[in-house]
Parts: C-alpha cells; sequence; structure tokens
C-alpha cells in the first residue's frame, strides 16, 4: 500500500532530537569546563545497566509474567502473526494481573522484545481492538523506542543526578571555587529544559507506534476503539492502582491519569488527538 | 544496523516501512522443482493442497480486490481444475486454499492470486504461502514469508510443538534449492484452527 508518509510529525521529531542535542552538546561543555566531566562514565554504566535489565525490570514492577503458549493460545497465535506483518522476530509475551485495561511493550531490542497485557485488557477488548493494541506495542518494538528514549534522555538523567548530589554535598563547603556551582545551576537548567523535549518526542513516538500499529493491521479503527474503551475505564479504577503503575507510563498504551496533568507534562497525547489521527488514516486507506 | 536502519529509528517510521514494505513473489517458482526434490530425497508428498494467508484491509478497494483474486482464480480452474476456497480462520486471518494434485498447479495459481494482490498495492498484506508434504503421517510445511521474501520449514506435533529436528533436516536438504531463512527467530508457526488439520483448516 502507498502511504502519505506524515512529514508534520517527522519534522516535529528531528525538531525536538535536534533542540535536545544542542541542550546536550552546552552540558557537555559546562561539564568539561567545571571539571565535572566524571560523572559521565559513571552515569554511563548505571544507565547502560538500566537498559540491559529493561524488560525484566519493567515485567518486574508490573508484577507480570511471562506466559506459554498452553497458557493462552489465542494470544500468542495474534502476536505471532501481527510480528510476521511487521517483519519482526515473535516477541516475548507476558500478561499482568492488574486491573487496568493496558498494555506495554519493554526490551532494549527487537530481538529481545517483550509484549505485555494486563488482564483486564484481555476481558475489556474485542479481538479486533486487541489486535490493534498489540499491534501498537509491536510497532514500539519495531521503531525501537526503548532505544531511542533510553539514549535521548542519558543526559537528562546525568544532569537530575547532578542536581540531587549537589543539594545533598553542596551545602556551604566549597573547595573547588565556583565550578561546581556552575554545574549544578547548568544541570538544573538542563534537566527542566530536556524534561520537556523528551515528554514532546515520548508523545511524537506515540503517534508515530498508533501509525505503524494501524498499519499493521489495516484497521485504524480497531485502534481507534479501544483507545476509547481503554480511556474511558481508566477513569473509574481506583486511585492506589493508579499511583502504584505511574512510573511505567512512559510505555504505556495510554498513560495512567494522575489529576490535572497538563499537556506538556504528559507521555502520551491526548485520546482525542490520537483517535482524530486515526481516523484520517482510516479516511485515507478508504479514499486512496 | 545499517544507515536507512537508523533514519528510520530515528524518524520513527520502521513500523511503517515494515508493514508496508512490497512482495516480490519471484522466489515462488522455486516451490516447483522442491516438491520434486521433497518426495525424490525425504519420501514427503504433496497433500494437494497449498494456501496463500493474507491480512485484510479495512476498505472496499480490498474487498473488491478479494473479489478480483477469486475470478482470476476461477478462470484458471477451468484450465487446470484447481479448486479454490476463501475463507477467514479463528485468529481474523484470511487463507485462498488451493486444492490440485498436481504440484506444478498449486505453485501457479498461488503465484497468479499473489500477484493480483500485488498489482492492485496490496503486496505489503501478504504473509505466507504455505506447502503441505506428507509422509507416514508426519506433516510438515514449506512456508514463504513474503514479508522476509525466504521460505522456512513448519514440522507440528501435536500440542503445538514442533519437530525442530524434522525442520532442520527439510532445511539443510532444500537450502539452495530454496531461498530458506537462516534466521531461525523468523521461523513462525502457523498452528491450525483444529488439531491435526492444515494450518488454513
Amino acid at each position: 500500500m502507498e502511504w502519505k508518509p506524515d512529514w508534520g510529525l517527522r519534522g516535529r521529531m528531528v525538531l525536538t532530537m535536534f533542540l535536545l542535542f544542542a541542550l546536550y552538546l552546552v552540558f557537555v561543555g559546562v561539564l568539561f569546563r567545571t571539571n565535572s566531566f566524571i560523572f559521565l562514565p559513571l552515569m554511563g554504566l548505571f544507565v547502560l545497566a538500566q537498559f540491559f535489565f529493561s524488560d525484566r525490570l519493567a515485567l518486574y514492577s508490573m508484577g507480570a509474567k511471562e506466559v506459554s503458549e498452553d497458557e493462552y493460545p489465542e494470544l500468542h497465535a495474534t502476536v505471532s502473526r501481527l510480528s510476521q506483518q511487521a517483519d519482526l522476530p515473535k516477541p516475548t509475551v507476558a500478561v499482568a494481573d492488574s486491573k487496568v485495561p493496558n498494555a506495554f511493550a519493554a526490551g532494549r531490542s527487537q530481538k529481545k522484545a517483550t509484549v505485555c497485557v494486563t488482564t483486564e485488557l484481555l476481558r475489556t477488548l474485542d479481538r479486533d481492538e486487541l489486535d490493534g493494541v498489540l499491534a501498537h506495542e509491536l510497532a514500539h518494538v519495531k521503531n525501537r523506542d526503548v532505544m531511542v528514549m533510553t539514549i535521548a534522555s542519558f543526559l537528562s538523567t546525568v544532569a537530575f543526578m547532578i542536581v540531587r548530589m549537589g543539594f545533598w554535598f553542596g551545602g556551604g563547603r566549597n573547595r573547588q571555587g565556583g565550578g561546581i556551582i556552575v554545574a549544578i545551576v547548568a544541570s538544573l537548567v538542563v534537566w527542566v529544559v530536556s524534561f520537556f523535549l523528551i515528554r514532546a518526542l515520548s508523545r511524537y513516538r506515540e503517534f508515530a507506534a498508533d501509525r505503524g500499529g494501524a498499519l499493521i493491521t489495516g484497521q485504524p479503527s480497531a485502534l481507534a476503539s479501544a483507545l476509547l474503551k481503554i480511556d474511558g475505564r481508566m477513569d473509574r479504577v481506583p486511585k492506589e492502582d493508579l499511583r502504584e503503575q505511574s512510573e511505567m507510563n512512559a510505555f504505556f498504551i495510554l498513560p495512567v491519569k494522575g489529576g490535572a496533568i497538563t499537556k506538556l507534562f504528559s507521555t502520551h497525547p491526548s485520546t482525542e488527538k490520537r483517535v482524530d489521527r486515526l481516523r484520517d488514516l482510516e479516511r485515507e486507506m478508504e479514499t486512496r | 544496523m545499517g544507515l536507512l536502519d537508523t533514519i528510520r529509528a530515528v524518524f520513527g517510521t520502521s513500523a511503517e516501512a515494515g508493514a508496508t514494505r512490497d512482495a516480490d513473489p519471484e522466489d515462488l517458482f522455486g516451490m516447483s522443482t522442491a516438491y520434486v526434490t521433497m518426495e525424490a530425497d525425504l519420501g514427503f508428498r504433496s497433500v494437494e493442497a497449498a494456501a496463500l494467508c493474507f491480512s485484510g484491509v479495512d476498505s472496499t478497494d480490498f474487498a473488491e480486490t478479494v473479489e478480483d483474486v477469486e475470478a482470476i482464480l476461477g478462470a484458471g480452474g477451468e484450465e487446470t481444475g484447481t479448486e479454490f476456497q476463501i475463507r477467514k480462520d479463528s485468529h481474523g486471518w484470511e487463507w485462498v486454499v488451493l486444492r490440485d494434485d498436481d504440484p506444478e498447479d498449486l505453485v501457479t495459481s498461488v503465484h497468479f492470486a499473489a500477484d493480483e494482490f500485488i498489482e492492485r498495492g496490496y503486496g505489503s498484506r501478504l504473509l505466507a504461502a504455505v506447502f503441505g508434504f506428507e509422509s507416514e503421517g508426519d506433516r510438515v510445511y514449506w512456508i514463504y514469508s513474503f514479508r522476509r521474501g525466504a521460505y522456512y520449514p513448519f514440522a507440528p506435533r501435536r500440542g503445538k510443538e514442533r519437530n525442530n529436528q524434522l525442520e532442520f533436516k527439510l532445511q539443510s536438504v532444500l537450502d539452495g534449492e530454496l531461498g530458506v531463512e537462516d534466521d531461525e527467530s523468523y521461523w513462525y508457526p502457523m498452528w491450525p484452527d483444529t488439531a491435526g488439520g492444515h494450518p488454513w483448516e
């Protein structure tokens, strides 16, 4: 099928990445000038470890476990065929026992990927809708979003750590002159600015995964209806559950709502916008 | 990871590209001689059926394409005697099932059908062509993946188990004659809906 590429989305994505890169370049410059460069290799090891264990960490924090073909034959068959269409090796399939209908993809590479759904998601969605959600997650895997987001947020994490350490050790004593203060202030600025850029990038990656997922199943409307269904259910579940799960937000199909989060802070675009774009795709498919 | 892959990763368009890449079915004809080798060297005879698996698109144009495929197979069937049937399996994937005792005709019909999808711009919706063989109760399949442009063997056993030994044997005997997928993580199983049936049943 021939598709009009979404140049607007690509443009915004590249602009965000460029701004992040420029910001990080300045940050690294400041670290060099203030002799605070020592943080980088240390943090590098930490982030690398996190990257390598990201799938296990994600599954652990959700209380999810890998399931076999015997336990969930339908789910396995669906994941297998959708991966076939997406040209991906079949990922590990996991299920989390949860009252929140949700799904996420984890793992550092296409070969080490895991796709996880919650029991409530399996209960809530019909077959086409589940296909749509699983295809969206596979699109994340195919687009290498875990790697992209890890790389994009590496120096942001470093900045955050420096700020935190600054608060612990910085109070009053100051043997190296003003250098360390400059580094801490610069880190604070970098952390705040990169936070918003990373969130924007995350939202663009969601749009890209929606698009990819819709093209994998050939049914944009199925994902749209799944999103609306999940969105409606999310508001009704108890708050405790939500807070527990908020750390996983970045990789969820839909973010867990926590009151009045403004648009800039959120990792996911609004359901309304996502559904609108899926409708555009549906129209494009029908009129091409 | 090549340059193009990297650019796609940056743009977030790998999924789009992977899902919409077109198919090139020329390799399908390799199956004609493979039928001979399967019987002569391994004792596996054709099950006299083959199938084309595709995933539908939610549009009128696609529905018309499927109708045209039916028309083409209907016309071809008058000449070759190949019977066909279009059906949906329990997972929502669709199949063009072909029956003929001449393997040559099966390959030609699969190719005809695949070609029509590609002509109409739906090559990317083709998943697999499945050719069945049997010998003393053992069933094996050669599956051509349109997404990968390569064949892989599939030897199902009861209880969703695969006979890996037999699959590797098939691979080593037919490698060279067929373009066999060398990355086994892409050897997707295609389980039948009913135990003991063909993947398309």
